[in-house]
């Protein structure tokens, strides 16, 4: 079964955006969190073969929305 | 070096990865000129050392011209997203004091709505109380049905 990793810099990202990104796709893949250093390190197992479009990118892309918004306050 | 220059470009794979220095953008900037991308193209955002990097992926097939076209278009979109960050930094404490009375003005106005009506007690009950009763006044006959009006009894 394929494995992802994606590399989130922690400057850039917030834990928590990650997490809320994670619960969000939750029923289309497993998703790990975790840290390296200045990186927050998210492992995708399990991606559900039957959605189409890319999960980890619109993963990817949620996350970044959660911590704009939070950064701004909208959440 | 260059404010923002291409790091790689992938036509095949529709990709194009962007750098730039972080002391030369707020973060705020950075994101709000990431987030304009969002429905054309995934996006990573990432640090090495003093340069941001910005990796995009077209959703679609793009042309090369077209994948370098995003970095004028974010480069464009970082300058518009760091005007409006200083401006609104720089009248912060008029935003606030604008607000403040507006604030002020409304909170005003319902207490001189109770007063009209004969309340002048504080309490939140009493001013719901007037509200309500406000609602029911009907001073320009509204809601008269039309019949009542045209053959008064």
């Amino acid at each position: 079964m394929s494995c992802t990793t994606v590399r989130f810099h922690r400057d850039l990202y917030q834990r928590a955006a990650i997490e809320e990104a994670a619960a969000l796709f939750a029923e289309f893949a497993r998703f790990g969190v975790g840290r390296d250093g200045e990186h927050f390190v998210v492992t995708v197992n399990g991606i559900d073969a039957e959605v189409e479009g890319d999960v980890v990118a619109e993963f990817c892309n949620f996350a970044l929305a959660n911590s704009a918004n939070a950064l701004r306050g909208l959440d | 070096m260059d404010q923002l220059q291409i790091e790689s470009i992938d036509p095949v794979a529709s990709t194009v990865t962007f750098s730039l220095d972080h002391e030369l953008y707020p973060r705020d900037a950075l994101y709000a000129a990431a987030y304009v991308f969002l429905d054309r193209a995934y996006v990573l955002l990432d640090r090495a050392g003093d340069r941001y990097l910005v990796h995009l992926r077209a959703k679609q097939a793009l042309p090369e011209a077209e994948l370098r076209a995003f970095g004028g278009e974010l480069a464009n979109e970082l300058l518009a997203q760091t005007l409006r960050h200083r401006v609104v930094k720089a009248n912060q404490s008029l935003i606030e004091q604008i607000t403040a009375l507006a604030i002020t003005g409304a909170v005003g106005a319902r207490s001189r709505a109770g007063e009209i009506a004969g309340d002048t007690s504080s309490d939140v009950g009493s001013s719901e109380e007037t509200a309500a009763a406000e609602f029911l006044d009907d001073p320009l006959g509204l809601g008269t049905p039309w019949q009542d009006k045209k053959d008064p009894v």
